[in-house]
C-alpha cells in the first residue's frame, strides 16, 4: 500500500507555476538542460546550441545541455516525462501538445519576458498557435504551411485554371472536374494525399482537419471543447462524404507507400505541407507550382503550427531567464534562416522571413506566407486544448475511416461523442491557473 | 531379506523426510526470495497501482486531483462496442493462431526429426526467423504486403493476375496478414521445443507399437501425442497467452494501429489508445483488469483440460 | 523414466533413424519431403533476403522493384551507403552496446533468478506451493503494457529515469520463464537429485553440481527467449530513456521516422544491424543452441 501512496504522490504532484513574475533579468544558474527532437534538423539543433554556448552564452556564464530526442517517439516521451514531473528547463515540442501542458502547469507563460518588439516581429501564426487562454507559453523557430503542389504542364493539359492565390482557391466542383479531366488524360489516380502516413496519425489531423473549417465549421467548439454538433455537423458530413466519394472514384491515390507516385508524375497533384518543398523542386523543377487547397464552401482554410520552445515549470524555478536567453537566441533572424534552410519550412519572424527569397512577393512559396499571415482566418490552427490528444486521435481514426469507405455520419458521430466523453471525464478541462 | 533387516532403514527414512521438509522450507525460502522481490515490486505493485487506477478518474498528464469514480471505467468500457470489438479481434486471433501454429510447428519438428540429409540445415533455417525481433519482421513484412509488393507479385503470378489484395488495408486481410507474420517469425521456437521432445520419445514404444501392427498414423497418434504431451501443454498454454496479448504486429502494422476499420484492434491495442494515445490512464487501465480477469478465466479452463503430466 | 544420458540418447536416436531409412521406405515420399521442406525454406527465408536486398538499393528503389526477382538483388547497387547513413544518424555504435548491456544484464541475472525460484517450485517442499505456482501461471497473463505507467511514476519517484536500472531491474524475474524452468525441472529424472541427497548435498549443492548441468537445455532456450524479448523492447524504453546515453536499439529508429520522406533504405539497413548479430550468434552457437534445446527441452 506504501508503494501506491507513492503513485498517487507522484502523480498528483503539479505545482502550477502562475507564470507572472518569472524573468526579472538576472541570470543565477550558469547551465539549463533542454531537449529537441531528434529529426531533420537535428544538426541544425546542435550548431545552434553550439553557438549560442560559445556566444551569447559565454558573454552570460551560461551553458545550453541539449538532449535530442527520436521524433518518432518524441510526443510520447515528453508526456511520459511530463507525468513523471522529470521534464528539463527548455523544451521543444510539436505545436499541439501546448495546451495540454500549458493547462498541467507544466509550462509557464512567457509574457513576462518576452519584450514587445521580439513579439511584434513573430508571425501572427506563431503568437496564435504558442497561446493558451490568451497568454503565450511557446515560440516556435519556424511555422508550417500546407497546400496542393502541382506539375503546371499536366493542368495546363487539361485546361485548368490556375489559382494565384489564398481567396482565388478551386471550389469543390472545379477541383473535382479537374481531377476527373486528370484522370481521363490517363493519370489513373490523380490526387496524392500521403496516405502513407497514417501511423503518423497527425498528418490525419494536420492535413484533412482544414476541410471541415473550409466546410464552415470546426473539429470542436473552441469555447466548450466539445464536439457534438461540430465536428458531425452537416457541413463536416457533406464535405468529407464528397471528399470520400474522390477516394471512391480513384481520384485520390489510397495506395501510395511512399512519394513515388508525385515524383514520377504519376499523381501529378500532391496534397501535403512545406517539407516536400525541397525533394519535389530537385524531380519536378520548374514545372512545379504550389497551389491553395480546395474550397470547401467558406474559403481555403490550411493548417499552421509547428515545433516550438517553451520554458518548463522546473525551468521557471530554475532560472527563466536564463531559459528565455537561449529561446530568444533560437528566434534571432540567424538562428531561424540556418534552421529554415535545412528543413524548408516558413521562418518564424517577419524580418527573417524578409530574407528569403522563396517566400517574398512572387516567390515559390509566397502562398504560405499569405496563409499564415491570414492566421487564424486562413491558415487554422489545430484546436489547442488540452484534450487535444482524444481530438486528435479521433479525427484521423474517423478521417482514415472513412477513406476505407466507412459510413461518414456515423463515423463522426461516433467521434464527436468520444471527445465529449473525454470533455466530461476531466470536468471539461476547467481553467486551474 | 528379513523384517528386522528392513526395519530400522525405513525409520531413518521417515526421519529424513522430516529434516527434509524443514530444509527443504528453509532452501526454497532463499531460492525464492529474489525473484519474489522482484517479481512483488515490478509486476504485482504496479499491478495493484493500475487496478486503483481503473477505478479513479487519473489522467497521465492533468492538475485535476485523482478521484474515486467507483465502477464507472468498468461500467463504459463492458458498454463500448468498441472494447468488444477488440476482444473480438483477439479471440479471433488466437482462435486461428494458437492450433495452426502449433500444428505447424509439429509438422516442422516431425519434419526434421526425419533421417535425411540437411535436416540440420532446414532446422536452422526454420529456426531463423525467431531471431528477428517483431518491430524488423513488422517492417519488412509491410513492404512486403504492399499492394504492389512482393507478396501480390508471387500471387499474380500464380493466380494469373486474379488475387492480389491490398493486404494491410483490407477489412478482410489485415487479420490474415498479422497471422502470417506471428506465425512466420513465432513458429521456429515451438518447433524446436516440440522436436526436443519428440526426439525423447523412447524408440521402444514405437517398436513396440509397429510389432502390434501400427500404421504410421496410428504410431503418431498413440505413441507420439502422449509421448509429448508435456512440451504440447507448455506450447498452448504460452502461445494462448502470449496471442492474446497480441499487440505489436496490429500496432505497427496496418496504416493505422488496430486498423482497418478496426479489424485488427485487439485488447491491448485499445488499452495502449486509451492509456497513452488519450491519456486516460483510468479508463486504459480498466481495460487491462477486464483482459486479465478473461485470460485468467480461459487459461484456468485450459489448464482443467490440459495439464502436464508431474514427474515428481 | 529412466536416466538417459547424452550417449544413451545419441544411441537411440540412431536407431532410430536406422528404422526410419529401412528398406522399403519409398524414394518419392523423400523427395515429396524435400520439395516440402525447400518450399517452407524459401517461406522462411525470402523476407530477409528481401531486407539484406533492399538495405543496399537508393531509398527509392526499395519499393520500385519489389515485384520483379530484382527484389531479391541489390540493384541498383547504392554501396554501404545506407549503413554510413544510418550508422551516423542513429549512432549505431553507442546504441548498440547499449542494447548490449541491457539485454545481456537481463538474461544473466534472470537466468539465476528464475531457475532458482523454478526449482524451489519444482522441487523443493514448502507450504504454499500450489498457490504460488497458481500465482506465476497468473502474473504470465498481466501484460507490460498494464504496468508501464505505474512503473514508471514509481521510477520517477526514486529518481531512476534514463538509467540503465530502470530498464533492466524490471525484467529479470520473469513469470514466464519460470513456469518453462519449472516445466522443465519437473522432466529431469528425480533419482539423480535423491543421489545426491543421500549423498549428503544440501539443496543449493544439488542445485548447482547436479540440476544445473542437466538443465543446460532449459538455460539456453530462456537466454534465447530473453535475448530475443529485451532485445526488441520498444514501448518501455521510449517511454524512461531520452539521450543516446542509454537508448537502446530499437529506440533508435525513431530516428528515421521523421518528417517525410521516409528513407527506406536507412531503415532497412538499421533493421539489418538490429538483426544480423542476433542471426550471426544464433548460427554460429546454433548446435548447441538448437541442439542443446532439441537434445532434451521442455520433455514429453
Amino acid at each position: 500500500m506504501a508503494a501506491l501512496a507513492v503513485v498517487a504522490a507522484a502523480c498528483g504532484d503539479d505545482d502550477a507555476e502562475a507564470g507572472a513574475d518569472i524573468c526579472d533579468g538576472e541570470i543565477t544558474v550558469d547551465t539549463i538542460d533542454a531537449w529537441a527532437h531528434e529529426g531533420a534538423e537535428a544538426d541544425a539543433y546542435e550548431d545552434m546550441v553550439d553557438d549560442f554556448n560559445a556566444t551569447v552564452g559565454a558573454d552570460l556564464g551560461l551553458t545550453v545541455n541539449l538532449t535530442l530526442v527520436p521524433e518518432g517517439q518524441y510526443t510520447d516521451q515528453v508526456n511520459a516525462a511530463a507525468a513523471a514531473g522529470d521534464l528539463p528547463a527548455l523544451l521543444d515540442f510539436d505545436g499541439p501538445v501546448l495546451a495540454n501542458l500549458a493547462w498541467a502547469g507544466n509550462i509557464v507563460s512567457v509574457e513576462d519576458c518576452i519584450s514587445g518588439e521580439v513579439r511584434d516581429n513573430l508571425l501572427p501564426s506563431i503568437v496564435e498557435g504558442g497561446s493558451y487562454e490568451g497568454d503565450l507559453y511557446s515560440v516556435g523557430t519556424f511555422d508550417s504551411g500546407l497546400g496542393l503542389w502541382a506539375y503546371r504542364s499536366a493542368l495546363e493539359g487539361v485546361n485548368a485554371r490556375i489559382p494565384t492565390g489564398a481567396d482565388d482557391a478551386w471550389s469543390t466542383e472545379e477541383f473535382e472536374q479537374i481531377l476527373r479531366d486528370l484522370q481521363d488524360a490517363g493519370f489513373e489516380r490523380p490526387l496524392d494525399i500521403k496516405i502513407q502516413y497514417g501511423t503518423q496519425g497527425e498528418w490525419m489531423t494536420y492535413g484533412f482537419s482544414p476541410i471541415t473549417q473550409s466546410a464552415g465549421s470546426d473539429l470542436i467548439d473552441r469555447e466548450t471543447l466539445k464536439a457534438e454538433g461540430v465536428l458531425n455537423s452537416p457541413e463536416v458530413v457533406e464535405a468529407l462524404t464528397l471528399f470520400q466519394s474522390w477516394a471512391e472514384d480513384d481520384l485520390i491515390d489510397t495506395e501510395s507507400v511512399d512519394d513515388s507516385n508525385f515524383l514520377s508524375g504519376a499523381s501529378p497533384l500532391s496534397w501535403v505541407g512545406h517539407w516536400m518543398y525541397n525533394a519535389y523542386l530537385d524531380e519536378v523543377g520548374d514545372d512545379l507550382i504550389l497551389l491553395p487547397l480546395p474550397d470547401f464552401g467558406e474559403g481555403t482554410r490550411t493548417g499552421m503550427g509547428s515545433w516550438a520552445w517553451a520554458i518548463t515549470s522546473a525551468g521557471a524555478d530554475l532560472d527563466a531567464d536564463a531559459a528565455w536567453a537561449f529561446i530568444e537566441y533560437a528566434i534571432s533572424d540567424d538562428s531561424i534562416l540556418k534552421i529554415t534552410e535545412v528543413n524548408g519550412a516558413v521562418p518564424a519572424t517577419k524580418t527573417a522571413l524578409a530574407k528569403n527569397p522563396n517566400f517574398a512577393e512572387g516567390g515559390p512559396l509566397e502562398l504560405f506566407v499569405e496563409q499564415l499571415d491570414g492566421a487564424p482566418d486562413i491558415a487554422v490552427p489545430r484546436p489547442i486544448t488540452p484534450g487535444y490528444p482524444t481530438v486528435t486521435s479521433e479525427f484521423w481514426t474517423a478521417m482514415d475511416k472513412i477513406l476505407l469507405g466507412d459510413d461518414v455520419q456515423a463515423t463522426l458521430d461516433a467521434a464527436a461523442k468520444a471527445i465529449d466523453a473525454d470533455v466530461d471525464a476531466n470536468e471539461g478541462y476547467p481553467s486551474v491557473s | 531379506m528379513t523384517v528386522a533387516e528392513a526395519a530400522p532403514p525405513k525409520r531413518r527414512v521417515r526421519r529424513r523426510r522430516i529434516s527434509r521438509l524443514k530444509s527443504d522450507a528453509r532452501f526454497a525460502w532463499l531460492f525464492l526470495t529474489p525473484g519474489a522481490v522482484l517479481l512483488l515490486l515490478f509486476v504485482i505493485v504496479p499491478f495493484a497501482a493500475a487496478i486503483w487506477f481503473s477505478v479513479t478518474n487519473q489522467r497521465l498528464i492533468s492538475p485535476l486531483p485523482t478521484r474515486f469514480v467507483g465502477l464507472d471505467n468498468y461500467r463504459e468500457q463492458l458498454g463500448d462496442s468498441l472494447f468488444w470489438t477488440s476482444m473480438w479481434n483477439n479471440f479471433r486471433f488466437a482462435g486461428f493462431v494458437v492450433p495452426v501454429q502449433t500444428g505447424f510447428a509439429l509438422a516442422l519438428a516431425v519434419m526434421v526429426d526425419q533421417n535425411v540429409r540437411g535436416r540440420v540445415l532446414f532446422r536452422t533455417i526454420f529456426f531463423t526467423p525467431v531471431t528477428v525481433v517483431m518491430a524488423a519482421a513488422a517492417t519488412i513484412w509491410v513492404l512486403l504486403f504492399n499492394v504492389n509488393g512482393l507478396v501480390n507479385g508471387l500471387l499474380e503470378l500464380i493466380t494469373l493476375g486474379s488475387f492480389s489484395p491490398d493486404w494491410l488495408n483490407s477489412t478482410t486481410w489485415a487479420m490474415v496478414a498479422i497471422v502470417v507474420v506471428s506465425i512466420w517469425q513465432g513458429v521456429g521456437f515451438q518447433m524446436v521445443i516440440l522436436l526436443a521432445a519428440l526426439q525423447d520419445v523412447p524408440v521402444e514404444r514405437y517398436e513396440a507399437a509397429a510389432i502390434d501392427g501400427a500404421g504410421t498414423w496410428q504410431q503418431f497418434r498413440h505413441v507420439t501425442l502422449p509421448g509429448i504431451r508435456n512440451a504440447l501443454v507448455f506450447v498452448l498454454t504460452v502461445t494462448t497467452i502470449l496471442a492474446m496479448r497480441l499487440f505489436d504486429q496490429p500496432t505497427l502494422m496496418p496504416r493505422s494501429p488496430g486498423g482497418p476499420l478496426d479489424t485488427t484492434r485487439t485488447a491491448m491495442v485499445h488499452m495502449v489508445d486509451l492509456g497513452f494515445g488519450r491519456q486516460a490512464i483510468g479508463r486504459g487501465s480498466a481495460v487491462a483488469v477486464i483482459f486479465f480477469l478473461i485470460v485468467l478465466v480461459l487459461t484456468v479452463i485450459q489448464r482443467f483440460f490440459l495439464r502436464e503430466e508431474i514427474n515428481a | 523414466m529412466a536416466v538417459t544420458t547424452a550417449t544413451a540418447r545419441k544411441v537411440e536416436r540412431r536407431r532410430r533413424h536406422e528404422r526410419a531409412a529401412r528398406p522399403g521406405e519409398s524414394t518419392t515420399k523423400r523427395w515429396i519431403l524435400y520439395a516440402i521442406m525447400i518450399a517452407l525454406a524459401a517461406f522462411f527465408l525470402f523476407p530477409l533476403v528481401y531486407m539484406l536486398a533492399s538495405s543496399l538499393k537508393p531509398d527509392n528503389q526499395v519499393l520500385a522493384n519489389s515485384q520483379s526477382p530484382e527484389a531479391f538483388l541489390p540493384t541498383p547497387f547504392a554501396g554501404l551507403e545506407n549503413y554510413g547513413d544510418a550508422i551516423d544518424r542513429a549512432q549505431v555504435p553507442r546504441v548498440f552496446l547499449n542494447s548490449v548491456i541491457i539485454s545481456g544484464l537481463i538474461v544473466g541475472l534472470g537466468l539465476i533468478v528464475n531457475s532458482l525460484f523454478g526449482y524451489a517450485l519444482a522441487r523443493l517442499q514448502f507450504t504454499g506451493r500450489n498457490i504460488l505456482r497458481a500465482t506465476i501461471v497468473a502474473l504470465i497473463i498481466i501484460p507490460f503494457e498494464a504496468l508501464a505507467v505505474p512503473l514508471l511514476f514509481m521510477g520517477a519517484e526514486v529518481g531512476w529515469l534514463d538509467t540503465y536500472q530502470i530498464q533492466i531491474l524490471p525484467f529479470i524475474a520473469n513469470p514466464l520463464y519460470i513456469f518453462l524452468f519449472y516445466t522443465f525441472f519437473l522432466s529431469i529424472p528425480v533419482s539423480l537429485e535423491e543421489a545426491a541427497r543421500i549423498d549428503g548435498a544440501g539443496p543449493l549443492q544439488i542445485f548447482t553440481r547436479v540440476v544445473m548441468p542437466l538443465a543446460k537445455p532449459a538455460y539456453a532456450t530462456v537466454a534465447i527467449l530473453g535475448f530475443l524479448f529485451s532485445w526488441g523492447q520498444f514501448l518501455w524504453p521510449s517511454m524512461v530513456t531520452r539521450g543516446i546515453e542509454v537508448r537502446p536499439l530499437p529506440v533508435g529508429v525513431g530516428v528515421f521516422k521523421t518528417t517525410p520522406p521516409v528513407s527506406w533504405g536507412d531503415i532497412m539497413a538499421y533493421t539489418v544491424l538490429m538483426t544480423v548479430p542476433l542471426l550471426v550468434i544464433f548460427v554460429v552457437f546454433q548446435r548447441q543452441f538448437v541442439q542443446g534445446v532439441a537434445s532434451s527441452g521442455v520433455k514429453g
